[in-house]
């Protein structure tokens, strides 16, 4: 979806346990939900 | 509603407003996620950075990674962060970018936009602005942005493609696009997608 936005060089760092004992985690892990970081460009024109 | 939506926008929106209205105003609370300096220091924020604000700048973040761990901000960058809460990651943004720097974070929820404002008052930091909009009509003109920053905001609104396209807008010609949110390792079944509850937990 991010390219179709006219984006180039996805890239996704590690995952994260965002919702590690926080009372969302057993949601969080019925669905493996983990936060991550996530960097892409513009194109140049 | 177009066809290809699994919730309605606006009614998203509202519960996405009520619940981060509640971590505005009563940031001690316990919420379905962490907040605030224990959170940070959990998404593996910089200390010295976070160390450095205010309690008001730190107690209501409710991010779910960091934007800044694969690309640190350069000084003078034109910055915009896409559903800037109460303005942490706008401030940690302000530290990067330096006083040459201009950071504008957009926000529909008027708790968090108050108390944003209050903070970069009290900071002195004329160079970061809070603005009340949408993620998919970002009150920028476009290609001002050298890069464009969101936490945890994109997978609350519910026409991604449309919030994509509007950063691209907004950036300028091959400007950055850095952002954290959440993902799924196990599909999500369809009528679960469709319940509105769980997108907001």
């Amino acid at each position: 979806m991010i390219e179709d936005s006219g984006f180039t060089d996805v890239h996704i760092g590690e995952a994260v346990d965002t919702f590690g004992g926080a009372q969302g985690e057993p949601q969080a892990r019925s669905f493996e939900v983990y936060g991550y970081a996530f960097i892409a460009r513009r194109a140049s024109e | 509603m177009t066809e290809d939506l699994m919730v309605d926008p606006e009614v998203l929106r509202e519960q996405v407003r009520d619940k981060y209205r509640e971590v505005a105003a009563e940031p001690e609370r316990t919420f379905h996620f962490h907040t605030g300096r224990p959170l940070a220091a959990r998404l593996g924020y910089e200390t010295a950075a976070v160390d450095a604000l205010p309690d008001r700048a730190v107690e209501s973040f409710a991010g779910v990674g960091n934007p800044f761990s694969l690309r640190r901000l350069m000084p003078a960058e034109r910055v915009v962060d896409v559903g800037s809460g109460a303005g942490f990651d706008s401030f940690i943004a302000a530290g990067q970018v330096g006083p040459t720097g201009q950071v504008i974070g957009v926000d529909m929820t008027i708790e968090m936009l108050e108390k944003s404002r209050e903070t970069a008052s009290g900071l002195g930091s004329d160079h970061v602005s809070f603005v009340d909009g949408f993620a998919e009509e970002l009150p920028v003109d476009d290609g001002w942005a050298d890069a464009v920053i969101s936490n945890g905001v994109i997978n609350l609104c519910a026409d991604k493609r449309a919030v994509f396209d509007e950063i691209h807008r907004v950036l300028k010609p091959g400007g950055v696009l850095q952002f954290a949110d959440i993902a799924n390792g196990r599909p999500v079944p369809p009528e679960a997608l469709r319940d509105i509850d769980l997108w907001t937990g």
